[in-house]
């Protein structure tokens, strides 16, 4: 609502010179924060000192109250409350009372049970009042003139009475207009020009470069998040007046609905894209602490692209079970670690990650050695998700391509890897091995070990899958049900994907589940799988329809 | 992997400012195991002793609490043979916001008033409840032995 109304300061470019740009750059690319205001308390005190001032009477904000829009307010300025009408859930007592928000972007009802003391901005406030407010020197007068809107001026100038107020006071600019403010002079929106009548001008510069050093000082201390213990990044304040950096606070409540600075039970949803940040507050830091703010944000942004300091180890794992390309694979996600995750993944945009079956035998994994994980996996991409209140999730995923884990390493308990992309065997190899195989017979003895079904055509394994399914579905087999067949499709006819399909629908234990996702021709897919046709049917000499499991 | 900032200033700090009969120092080559030392509280049965533990900053910290465990032998209702502490910010009271500083305080407390109600060594809290005086001279006695080294 407030349009930066400081252009008396334009002009003035020392305030921007002590930014890192690059660091500028980068967190100006997140989109996260775009102003540079308050650099400089000779230039910029007004604006440093509306930091302060209630948007509703314009005072310096007393016992403030951040409201579930993110706006801060002071007690007193609260409007009238009254009963809320038609509320029979929760019900609680402290809920009944509301009032209508007065900030005009929000107008919404809010509960009085919402608006609790806003801890670290109460804190922030006190520093205010102990640097600028106690100044008692007599020395640095300021002459502090009021700007009138160009308009009114204009409407009003034709009577000639309605002059520029101005008031000298002392302290320097930063003090002067604070005192002000605290008298009432000055509304939210007042701009003023400040001159010195101090004999020497550059003291007085000086003077305030010192006042809002210390204040910054200060200042950054207070505004520490409890659970990272760095500056806040994109603060959110809870109903109970706490406040924690946006993703702080998604993190702690993966693991615990309740506040970590005073355990209330917190009513928020578990993602929180939805939730207003502090406003106010995030108008002080990008104020007031903006080269470190600049600096965490760029920390944070590489921290999460990549495996931290660990650049290569970018995709994250999850060990859960066997998923093939082509294939959906849906997901219930409610460990703390795989959801922050899942959030990660679909915040950065790649909405993806690697799935893993669980090394249960300790099978030594390649280069890895024993590895918690089968070192190859496949790469599942995120269609939908449904999400529900306390932060669970089914999601559902298809997978993309295969992978091997050239190397891995754990991130916030999570496991992040670096993969390779596993393809199949050239075609010109897929169909050497076929001629190969195929001709076997004239070239070897018949007393070789392989059953003579090894030797058919690639084609030929195919129509056996077929027909093997379509015996199976005549039989109405359990794994054949329509709702399996909803999920993972009719039978492709694709031999490459044939044995994924079947893979997903017919039951068959993991490590064979493996060997297929490890194998890279198509022609080798296809006999493992008419190798468990085999032993299916022969099993079924002895108990009929029921389902074996290879 | 690169340590977070929490733990790197939480280690800033306890350096910076030490709790006094409390002193925990990480190991060089794992930043995330503290070997901890906590003086037994004065008008304890634990006064005097000087008591070694462990202490691990699992993956996910702070989201999950510090492990910590008594390696110097301590007869106590809720800290048991291998030493495990029966503290509830350690388990379900846990939040981001206690820190190492805090646990090893409680712990410190935990020492200085013994909970036999809400026991991890049931024996050592059935001893408690039907004879106090001879089950704090035991502690006394284990104190002596195996803390004042």
């Amino acid at each position: 609502m407030h349009q930066s109304p400081h252009d008396w300061a334009k002009g003035s470019t020392t305030h921007t010179a002590n930014t890192d740009d690059v660091v500028m750059e980068k967190l100006l690319a997140l989109g996260e924060y775009s102003g540079e205001i308050g650099s400089d308390g000779f230039y910029d005190a007004r604006a440093i000192v509306r930091l302060t001032q209630c948007l509703v009477c314009s005072l310096p904000l007393q016992h403030p109250r951040t409201l579930p829009c993110g706006n801060s307010i002071c007690l007193r300025c609260l409007p009238q409350f009254y009963p809320r009408q038609n509320i029979s859930y929760p019900g609680l007592p402290s809920r009944q009372d509301g009032f209508q928000c007065p900030f005009p972007e929000c107008q919404k009802e809010h509960s009085v049970a919402d608006c609790t003391l806003d801890v670290t901005l109460s804190k922030v406030m006190e520093i205010f009042e102990r640097e600028l407010g106690s100044c008692q020197s007599e020395e640095m007068p300021v002459e502090v003139k009021e700007i009138l809107d160009p308009e009114l001026s204009d409407f009003e100038s034709d009577g000639g009475e309605c002059g520029e107020r101005k008031w000298t006071v002392d302290g320097g600019r930063l003090v002067a207009i604070y005192t002000l403010i605290k008298r009432g002079e000055l509304y939210y929106d007042t701009d003023v020009t400040c001159v010195s009548l101090a004999s020497d001008h550059r003291d007085s510069a000086v003077l305030d470069r010192e006042v809002l050093q210390t204040l910054k000082a200060k200042i950054t201390s207070e505004v520490e998040c409890q659970v990272c213990y760095g500056l806040f990044l994109d603060p959110i304040t809870t109903y109970c007046g706490h406040t924690f950096c946006r993703k702080c606070l998604e993190r702690v409540l993966d693991h615990s609905r309740d506040c970590p600075a005073c355990r209330r039970r917190l009513h928020l949803p578990n993602v929180l894209p939805a939730q207003s940040s502090n406003k106010r507050l995030t108008e002080l830091l990008v104020s007031l602490c903006s080269e470190a703010l600049a600096h965490r944000a760029t920390v944070v942004a590489i921290e999460e692209m990549a495996g931290s300091d660990d650049d290569d180890l970018t995709t994250p794992l999850f060990v859960c079970t066997a998923s093939y390309p082509g294939m959906p694979t849906p997901l219930h996600i409610f460990e703390p670690r795989y959801r922050l995750m899942i959030r990660r993944v679909c915040e950065n945009g790649t909405r993806r990650f690697g799935m893993l079956l669980p090394n249960r035998s300790g099978q030594l994994q390649g280069e890895l050695g024993a590895a918690p994980f089968m070192q190859y996996g496949t790469m599942l991409q995120i269609e939908g998700a449904n999400m529900y209140p306390d932060g669970r999730s089914d999601i559902w995923t298809v997978g993309v391509s295969r992978f091997r884990v050239k190397r891995w390493g754990i991130r916030d308990d999570y496991i992040v890897s670096d993969i390779e992309r596993v393809e199949d065997i050239p075609i010109l190899e897929e169909e050497a091995l076929e001629a190969l195989e195929t001709s076997l017979r004239i070239q070897m003895s018949s007393q070789d070990l392989l059953p003579p079904w090894t030797r058919l055509s690639t084609q030929s394994l195919l129509q056996i899958g077929h027909n093997f399914v379509d015996q199976m579905q005549a039989i109405s087999a359990p794994w054949l049900h329509e709702n399996n067949i909803l999920a993972f499709g009719q039978r492709p006819d694709d031999p490459a994907m044939f044995p994924y399909w079947l893979a997903s629908v017919l039951p068959v234990a993991e490590n064979e589940k493996y060997r297929l996702l490890v194998c890279t021709s198509v022609r080798e897919r296809l006999k493992m799988v008419v190798g468990w046709i085999k032993k299916i049917e022969s099993h079924r000499w002895f108990c009929s329809a029921t389902c074996a499991i290879v | 992997m690169s340590l977070p900032k929490r733990i790197i200033k939480e280690t800033e700090r306890l350096v910076a400012e030490p709790v006094p009969g409390i002193n925990a120092v990480p190991h060089d080559d794992n930043l995330r195991y503290f070997d901890v030392t906590i003086h037994g509280p004065a008008q304890s049965p634990y006064e005097g002793g000087i008591f070694r533990l462990e202490l691990f900053l699992p993956e996910d910290y702070p989201m999950t609490p510090p492990k910590i465990r008594f390696l110097t032998k301590i007869y106590h209702p809720n800290i048991d043979k291998l030493g495990r502490i029966c503290l509830d910010v350690l388990k379900g009271n846990w939040s981001p916001a206690l820190q190492i500083r805090t646990i090893l305080l409680s712990i410190q407390a935990l020492l200085g008033a013994p909970n036999p109600d809400d026991p991890l060594a049931n024996d050592v809290a059935q001893r408690w409840k039907e004879d106090e005086p001879a089950a704090i001279q035991t502690a006394r006695d284990w104190t002596r032995t195996h803390a004042m080294v």
